[in-house]
């Protein structure tokens, strides 16, 4: 038994498929539990039993047609519209861009392909220093994770049996306090270099709106849709898809049709890759359920904690330290279901758990060794890996911060509900 | 012959992907307007969408094999040699090749036991039309990490034959 795991593990270290990890590890707990092998068939199959699923795939393809557009330059020169009078004013409109665009395309890294490509060098060009640039747009990657409709919020809901719409509003202010953090920060960081872009000017706030005329609806859309009945969360995310297809390729001809099965299977390969992690570990649950591995772990914890702020505190250790091994996706079905029923003996809301939770994970984006934003950008800016954990540092202990504040403070997820 | 073959795969798995996806968005949205116009819709419709993803992670899911892009942790590779990383990612491959055949042979018996007591789907449809996706993708699944082990051993031992010929 445990021969097998660690050859799991050392095959997982050295990059096996997780979902092949996990199945495996699955497998063999039901042949120890002498369960017939395709019992995890059939809980693979009840992927074909989650109606707010089909939100996953609609919702990727959706990023990524705008993400291929010209929509990215576009967000950006309305941010910097509105937002480029004031000193500093351009690492804010990085921040507020990076957030938006992630909010629609799930943290998978785009974000820093198809935004940092413009941002950064604008921000070099407007006098910043490289180190911030690089930090900025390396840990920008990843926020907006909170806000609605991002892919890693839809799929707690899912795991966890929370509704989606509930944690689409409790993200709303952890979200804007991770955004105003950071944006404090840079401000404070550039108090005396950065200066205004430019005044402000209603000419060029017009110019930017009318430009970006058909991407602002979508959040109307889909949130309006949404919060007054019309549609489902599933549903917003078929109309944004086909929205985004009408827009870009057939208003703005911006991508052609030749380009949309390119698309298409790019981003069908991320989904496959997550749904695919999702069915193996619904049977990898299922055991941990009947072997009682939440009751285990309860009793062990409760021989030492007995207050929920220490658990928050333990939890938040855990979090850090499974952000930093394990990606967003892979950690949300394997771990929430672990967790979930030990967090709700300690009176602590399943919502604000997803806070904790997917808060916790996007640091996980940037803590080295294995952070993805930080081998993103060391890519995209060819710039050495050891330059960017620098450069990360202080964005990241901003964040670490501003986690801690989440996690202690529940109404600020709650508030709204 | 084998290339041949290659690129009809890939062909075949665009055409899937790109036949489900605009199905689904299609099929989604008339579903809104036909609810909110005219207070009705399809009856299969949300079951379909719901048979449609399972169909479209299988599709993505043997694309994301082809590509070799499954999610992984990776943390070693960065920090091994060429060799040591040649050798990982054969025994990785090997093995998710076995565990996919495995999973795949288990999907296959669901399937006939499925057959076997005439479960049905969508309103009286054999059920087994809508599984067999399973077994199918996890086969081809195997198939790719086999191919993908063999490329990467015959790039193995043609490099250290070569080298060994050389000393």
């Amino acid at each position: 038994m445990i021969v097998f795991g660690l050859v799991l593990l050392l095959l997982a270290l050295f990059g096996a498929p997780l979902f092949a990890i996990i199945a495996s590890s699955a497998l063999w707990s039901y042949h120890r539990e002498e369960i017939d092998l395709s019992a995890l068939v059939i809980e693979f199959f009840s992927i074909a039993e989650m109606p707010v699923l089909l939100a996953i795939p609609l919702f990727t393809f959706a990023g990524y047609v705008l993400s291929e557009s010209q929509a990215p330059g576009r967000l950006v020169r309305l941010s910097q519209a509105l937002l480029g009078w004031m000193p500093g004013g351009l690492a804010i409109v990085a921040l507020a861009a990076c957030a938006f665009f992630t909010a629609f395309t799930g943290a998978s890294g785009v974000t820093i392909i198809a935004l940092g490509a413009i941002l950064y060098p604008a921000l070099s060009q407007a006098g910043y220093e490289p180190k911030f640039n690089l930090g900025l747009v390396t840990s920008a990657g990843s926020l907006g994770l909170l806000f609605a409709p991002s892919l890693p919020l839809i799929l707690y809901g899912i795991v966890a049996q929370v509704p989606i719409d509930d944690l689409f509003l409790a993200g709303i202010l952890p979200g804007m306090l991770m955004l105003v953090m950071l944006a404090g920060w840079s401000l404070w960081v550039n108090r005396g270099t950065a200066q205004p872009l430019a005044a402000f000017s209603s000419k060029k706030v017009f110019a930017a709106l009318r430009e970006s005329i058909w991407e602002l609806p979508l959040p109307i859309v889909v949130l309006g849709g949404i919060y007054s009945g019309y549609f489902a969360v599933s549903e917003a995310a078929a109309v944004t898809a086909l929205y985004a297809v009408i827009v870009e390729v057939f208003i703005l001809r911006e991508i052609s049709l030749k380009q949309l099965p390119d698309i298409m299977r790019e981003s069908m390969l991320l989904v496959g890759g997550i749904l695919v992690i999702l069915g193996v570990s619904l049977a990898s649950t299922n055991i941990m359920i009947d072997t009682e591995a939440p009751q285990q772990l309860l009793a062990w914890i409760s021989g030492y904690v007995s207050s929920p702020t220490t658990f928050l505190l333990l939890l938040l250790l855990f979090l850090l330290a499974l952000g930093a091994i394990l990606d967003i996706f892979s950690a949300l079905v394997l771990v929430v279901p672990l967790i979930l029923p030990v967090a709700l003996q300690y009176g602590i809301d399943p919502i604000h758990l997803g806070m904790i939770f997917l808060a916790t994970m996007q640091l996980g984006y940037l803590t080295p060794p294995v952070g993805l934003n930080l081998f993103i950008a060391s890519y995209r800016f060819e710039r050495p890996i050891t330059e960017v954990y620098a450069a990360t540092l202080p964005f990241l202990l901003i964040l670490l911060l501003s986690v801690i504040v989440i996690t202690f403070w529940p109404s600020l997820s709650l508030v709204f509900l | 012959m084998l290339d041949r073959l290659a690129r009809w795969g890939k062909a075949a798995e665009d055409t899937v992907l790109v036949l489900l996806l605009g199905a689904m968005i299609l099929l989604a949205t008339s579903q809104i307007i036909m609810r909110n116009m005219f207070g009705s819709g399809l009856i299969w419709a949300d079951e379909a969408l719901r048979l449609m993803v399972l169909w479209l992670a299988l599709a993505g899911a043997v694309a994301a094999a082809r590509a070799d892009k499954h999610i992984s942790i990776d943390v070693l590779s960065r920090f091994l040699p060429e060799l040591g990383n040649r050798i990982a990612r054969t025994m990785t491959h090997i093995f998710t090749a076995a565990v996919c055949g495995l999973v795949a042979y288990h999907a296959w018996r669901f399937v006939a036991s499925s057959r076997e007591f005439e479960d049905t789907l969508l309103g009286g449809q054999p059920a087994w039309w809508f599984q067999i996706v399973m077994p199918v993708a996890f086969a081809l699944m195997s198939w790719r990490y086999v191919c993908l082990s063999v490329s990467e051993l015959i790039r193995l031992f043609s490099k250290s034959s070569r080298k060994a010929s050389e000393s």
